[in-house]
């Protein structure tokens, strides 16, 4: 889902960037709340989520997709720290290894670390506690749906056709919908292992929620 | 070594079978390349870079071996720029990675 240089026009990387930049030092400043025992687990989780997004399954015949882990880094950590760990993950892939483009760095930081993050967070946060597991599961399919959508938008709107969103918003909406079922899948099981393992990292978080 | 960071590296040193062996054999495409491919959109990324690390690449070294190294590369300076980002929330425990 990471959009390349040359795919959006000058008003869509500018606009998004227009957002992206007072969001991000808003999400520095609140950073400084987050639960102490939480904070250990910033390092590792973005490394694990840049480790896991090395991961693509190509799907024969059809397209491919790899884990984008927004959703479980919000329901970690919540909105802020979430994007946080989002925003490092996507700041090397763009800088490093030229892994989405710098132009459309502030659609991609749109798409992945604030639909995505804010999606599964609040999905996660209106479950009752008995269906947290299945909120993570669904709170993760919906967001990185509703982030293929938007990064569908940002496309349609940027191809200098009337017909853009036409074109993009099916196969975007379509194939993420498809596809987020793993991704939903994945984030469930990373979930329950850590409810299982340490939940001291979940019961803060739920502990903060309720 | 923690559990979570071995689970790090796991993931990194499979890596390529996904993201180089199989990406190769079935062919890489995501949706966002149907859509552009339709609406006649130009990747820029080829023209415009700037890194020699382009595509979890490593000049000079074989694609499984650039992309496990480019995997560890890039898990280095994420996980460096978290432990700074957890110092700056206020020193403590989360400075130290140790979770009480």
């Amino acid at each position: 889902m990471h959009i390349p240089d040359g795919f959006l026009d000058p008003l869509v990387c500018g606009a998004t960037y227009a957002f992206i930049i007072p969001y991000t030092l808003y999400a520095f400043s609140k950073a400084k709340e987050i639960p102490r025992e939480k904070r250990s687990l910033i390092p590792v989780l973005a490394a694990a989520v840049f480790a896991a997004q090395m991961l693509n399954w190509p799907i024969p015949g059809g397209t491919s997709l790899h884990f984008v882990g927004g959703a479980l880094s919000g329901i970690l950590l919540g909105p802020w720290g979430g994007y946080l760990v989002m925003f490092l993950v996507l700041l090397v892939q763009c800088l490093v290894f030229h892994d989405g483009g710098i132009t459309t760095l502030g659609a991609n930081l749109l798409n992945m670390a604030v639909i995505d993050v804010l999606v599964g967070y609040a999905v996660y946060k209106a479950a009752p506690p008995r269906h947290k597991t299945l909120a993570a599961f669904l709170g993760a399919w919906l967001g990185i749906t509703l982030a293929g959508i938007a990064a569908g938008i940002e496309l349609g709107v940027s191809a200098y056709t009337p017909y853009g969103l036409q074109i993009t918003l099916p196969v975007m909406g379509g194939w993420h919908a498809a596809l987020g079922v793993v991704e939903g899948a994945i984030t469930a099981l990373a979930y329950r292992y850590l409810e299982y393992r340490a939940p001291y990292l979940l019961g803060a978080q739920q502990a903060r929620l309720g | 070594m923690d559990k979570k960071w071995a689970l790090v590296v796991l993931l990194v040193v499979i890596s390529p079978l996904f993201g180089v062996y199989l990406a190769a054999l079935v062919g890489y495409h995501e949706p966002l390349d149907v859509a552009a491919e339709k609406l006649g959109l130009h990747d820029l990324t080829e023209k415009t870079n700037w890194t020699p690390f382009l595509d979890y690449t490593v000049p000079g070294l074989p694609d499984w071996l650039g992309y496990i190294v480019s995997g560890f590369m890039g898990v280095a300076i994420v996980a460096a720029l978290g432990y700074a980002l957890a110092r700056y929330m206020g020193g403590g425990d989360s400075a130290t990675g140790k979770v009480p």
